[in-house]
């Protein structure tokens, strides 16, 4: 593998004491060993950085911002290092600032469904807070367990129920901001339609390139009085993505809708065990949520769709733990998956949901063409893809045509009017891609908005943006490796 | 200090054909923006042209106000320069509209209603029902950050916008986000621009998620004799599973605004205005639930309007500010932002404040947390519009108490007496504001002096 090299910058001795005085020795992360496990996230980036800092209060992130400033040394937050695109990653070297240790939930107003929360709570600890009053947080990445809601504002992160419900910043009403002169700043607010600029808005999904967050306001929901969970089976994968693409066109709202081809099925059914049939071309898992009589009539009307579009059977979860089993089947795919190849890649590409069927299709023909098997399991119902590309990175000609081959399948995206993702963030991965998706005046238009919040360019360095024409660093294309886990 | 030159206007007049430029006073009095007249008016009939106009009126240094349906221009602050209106209604085609996709992208000069009836073609919606639908355009309904009942189901525009192009005071074609329902590459200027007033940018496409019209609604009318019983449905509302597409609470004075139909609330009582929508189960639940809480709540009466029925009922709530203008000479709304739990207590201060005023005041209680309180003084003497000046000022400050307000329509003379942005000129993000207005429109040629803090 060719991990994009991080150019090490050594820390002046100063800027370590002060970060040690500011924070105590033991927040202090630089001996090399120590710092291992920041070099990674759950991308397929390397980058070291020369020290991780641990702050308990907002006051303290704003120490580290004036010493990192003062001594010009890049700075990049960091939640549980969950992600998908590097976003996380030092990858210009400097402090990287981990939120764990903030981690408190602040407040929960369960009367008005709203919950303060510092960076570091992790996105399950949340519903799991509230779950008692009947609320939850909607953004339901698979890795939700671990990942932070810090994290999940800075990637604007996803999951399968945001069909319905909407991603991060569909959930996020306000935020207390570090900037990088060293002020803090409130955006946003508890109350609808706070007046000015949606700053919130802009914030959401920046990547840590605009500022660091240190405490956020959410909006909780109520959890829906039924539920009802459909395993669709289908001996044909155009009949799968037909039978999507007829739910949508049907304006039929499941709150998730994900595909499983066969190939990934199968390796999932081997070490889950979740009750996928080892025979099928694909299975479509899903979930109709809401008032029990909007689910019953959904739910006809799904069984309709499905056998029309010739399903094979069409199966309702009889009770929670066989729910629980679909589930587990779908949210541990990519780990079923990394047991049979030494290496894979995970791509996050949209694309318009009717152009479902034509994209299984040529992204099928993209694994013929450059010799690799290519599952699918992805969030079907928005258009989400997640083509796996197994391969051995070992062997540099594999390596060379799963570039390629990850290339020509975002290429296609992009050819019938998608994005270049959907919710694992540009990050590092794809910034070299951005000039596909827009134009020079886009781009120029979002380096000097970064530059308003960052002057000096230490907050998050290397992301989202194009590293810039002729700035002599080369650049490896998205390298594929490895992906613990996807969304 | 920026009298446009002879030159430039001819300038601007070659640029978009002269059947497209206007200087004279009747093409340009629907340009007026508080009392303040434009030099001339053009109608750019591309985002091309709208950029030309741009970068010319940057050149010059012309001041320009982007212009939709004109529904909304009171927004604000009077603007400190005004030199050329740009009537964005040529731009109104649709783009792209995929059904099967439930994606659509569009024009900013398409009218909300006239977009609406295509995708009524399809059994599809936007949930844009709000003041002004039949003038307002897609352009200025998010460039004026409004928003109207059905947010309580579907969310605000900007839950469903999925990314825009637009023209920057630099005269830059820019876009952000995509027209695929779910995105996260680059950053989402298509937010930041919704409430800005034309002040950083002028829409040129928005692209939205569309939504299935649902295929049986109904209009439920629930009267209570006091505040405090309709604040008990209104939070049993929000404790229960249901789903409602709209939740209103009118005043007593509110619904007099509303006319002879409205008589099925009982005189002097509030109402609750409860719509739901979805497949014929789903209406028949909230139907039956309503009731109960209703009768729990202590009901003075309850009404259910059917699809077909609601109008023109419904219609004339939405419309409320309209109605406001038949009712006084100088009506005034002020919007407070809050918590709904909050609903209450701010709605007992607003009525206080106007009593303590002397002005007639109706209230409109939105379930997710605005309040909506019309001042309707009955004549425009100077001692009205002192007192009209005194209660805004308090509602101002006691609405910011709570989360945020500002005065959204006032008579324009009111408007050198309140900053109609209250105190939420004081906000520690107004720096950042400034930062991105700095990036975005430099000059300042764009809607000068209109947004807070004089942006």
């Amino acid at each position: 593998m060719h991990p994009t090299k991080a150019v090490s910058r050594r820390l002046q001795r100063r800027t370590l004491r002060d970060l040690q005085r500011l924070l105590g020795p033991e927040n202090v992360l630089h001996e090399p060993e120590d710092l291992l496990l920041y070099e990674y996230d759950g991308s397929v980036e390397v980058a070291r950085p020369d020290c991780v800092v641990f702050p308990q209060t907002t006051e303290q992130v704003v120490g580290i911002v004036q010493i990192a400033r003062r001594d010009r040394v890049p700075i990049v937050g960091r939640g549980a290092g969950t992600g998908l695109s590097g976003g996380a990653l030092a990858r210009e070297g400097g402090i990287v600032v981990v939120f764990s240790r903030m981690n408190r939930i602040l407040e929960i107003d369960l009367e008005n469904q709203r919950a303060v929360v510092q960076p570091g709570v992790v996105n399950l600890d949340l519903t799991k807070a509230v779950e008692h009053a009947g609320l939850y947080f909607a953004p339901d990445p698979s890795s939700q367990k671990a990942c932070t809601i810090g994290g999940n504002v800075a990637e604007n992160a996803g999951g399968p129920h945001t069909l319905a419900y909407g991603v991060t910043t569909n959930h996020v009403l306000g935020l207390e901001l570090v900037l990088m002169d060293g002020s803090v700043v409130r955006v946003g607010s508890r109350a609808p339609d706070p007046p000015g600029y949606d700053l919130t808005g802009l914030l959401v999904g920046s990547e840590g390139t605009l500022a660091l967050v240190t405490e956020i306001t959410v909006r909780l929901l109520r959890s829906p009085e039924a539920v009802k969970t459909l395993l669709a089976v289908f001996d044909r994968v155009d009949d799968a993505t037909a039978t999507v693409v007829e739910i949508t066109a049907r304006a039929i709202t499941p709150a998730a809708c994900e595909m499983l081809d066969g190939w990934t099925l199968r390796a999932v059914e081997d070490f889950i065990h979740a009750g996928f049939p080892l025979d099928a071309a694909a299975v479509l898992l899903i979930e109709l949520e809401g008032l029990a009589e909007a689910v019953e009539a959904q739910a006809v009307q799904v069984f309709d769709v499905c056998t029309r579009c010739r399903a094979r059977e069409v199966r309702l979860a009889r009770d929670e733990a066989e729910r629980q089993r679909l589930w587990a089947g779908r949210k541990n795919a990519f780990g079923a998956v990394g047991r049979l190849s030494p290496s894979y890649y995970t791509q996050d590409g949209v694309i318009p949901r009717t152009k479902l069927p034509e994209t299984l299709r040529r992204i099928e023909q993209i694994g013929a063409t450059y010799g690799f098997q290519i599952g699918n399991v992805f969030h079907a119902g928005d258009g989400n893809l997640h083509p796996i590309i197994l391969f051995d990175s070992r062997d540099p000609d594999q390596f060379a045509r799963a570039v390629a081959a990850s290339t020509a399948i975002m290429e296609h995206c992009l050819s019938v009017g998608g994005a270049l993702t959907g919710e694992h963030g540009v990050g590092m991965e794809k910034s070299e891609l951005m000039p596909r998706m827009f134009t020079e005046d886009d781009l120029e238009l979002m380096r000097r908005v970064r530059d308003a919040f960052d002057p000096l360019g230490l907050l998050n360095p290397g992301k989202i943006l194009p590293l810039g024409k002729g700035c002599g660093e080369i650049r490896v294309q998205p390298l594929p490796l490895r992906a613990p886990q996807s969304a | 200090m920026s009298t446009p030159g002879t030159a430039a206007l001819t300038r601007l007049a070659d640029l978009v054909g002269a059947e497209h430029f206007w200087t004279d006073p009747t093409g340009l009095s629907r340009y007026v923006v508080d009392g303040r007249w434009p030099r001339a008016a053009v109608q750019p009939g591309s985002a091309e042209e709208v950029a030309e106009v741009v970068r010319l009126a940057r050149a010059e240094k012309l001041a320009l106000v982007p212009v939709g349906g004109g529904t909304r221009l009171g927004l604000g602050m009077p603007p400190s320069r005004y030199d050329v209106a740009v009537d964005c209604s040529r731009l109104n085609r649709i783009i792209a509209y995929d059904p099967g996709d439930l994606t659509l992208g569009v024009e900013a000069g398409m009218r909300v209603a006239a977009l609406d009836a295509v995708l009524a073609r399809h059994g599809q919606m936007l949930p844009l029902e709000m003041p002004f639908f039949d003038a307002m355009t897609i352009g200025g309904m998010l460039a004026s950050g409004s928003s109207g009942p059905q947010r309580q189901l579907y969310g605000a525009p900007r839950d469903f916008l999925l990314g825009a192009e637009f023209v920057t005071g630099e005269g830059r074609r820019a876009k952000s986000g995509g027209r695929v329902v779910k995105n996260v590459t680059g950053y989402d200027f298509h937010r930041l621009l919704i409430g800005s007033l034309g002040t950083l940018a002028i829409f040129t496409v928005a692209n939205f998620r569309t939504f299935p019209r649902p295929p049986a609604q109904a209009l439920f009318v629930i009267s209570f004799a006091e505040l405090g019983g309709a604040l008990a449905l209104r939070r049993a509302l929000a404790q229960s599973p249901l789903t409602p597409t709209a939740i209103e609470l009118a005043s007593p004075a509110l619904v007099r605004l509303l006319g002879p139909d409205a008589a099925l609330v009982p005189p002097g009582h509030w109402s609750v205005w409860v719509l739901a929508g979805g497949e014929s189960t789903v209406v028949e639940r909230h139907a039956r639930d309503l009731e109960r809480m209703a009768r729990s709540a202590s009901r003075t009466a309850f009404a259910r309007l059917d699809a077909e029925s609601m109008n023109p009922l419904w219609t004339r709530l939405r419309e409320f500010p309209s109605l406001a203008r038949e009712a006084s000479p100088a009506p005034t709304l002020v919007k407070c932002n809050m918590l709904p739990g909050e609903l209450g207590t701010l709605a007992a201060h607003a009525e206080n404040i106007a009593g303590r005023h002397r002005l007639p005041c109706a209230l409109l209680l939105r379930g997710v947390g605005i309040l909506y309180v019309l001042l309707l003084p009955e004549e425009t003497g100077e001692e009205t519009l002192a007192r009209l000046a005194a209660a805004a000022e308090e509602l101002l400050q006691t609405g910011t108490e709570y989360g945020s307000a500002v005065v959204e329509a006032c008579p324009v003379e009111l408007k050198r007496m309140v900053h109609v942005w209250g105190s939420a000129a004081r906000r520690n993000d107004l720096e950042l504001m400034r930062r991105l207005k700095q990036v975005f429109d430099p000059d300042h040629v764009l809607s000068p002096g209109r947004h807070i803090g004089g942006l």
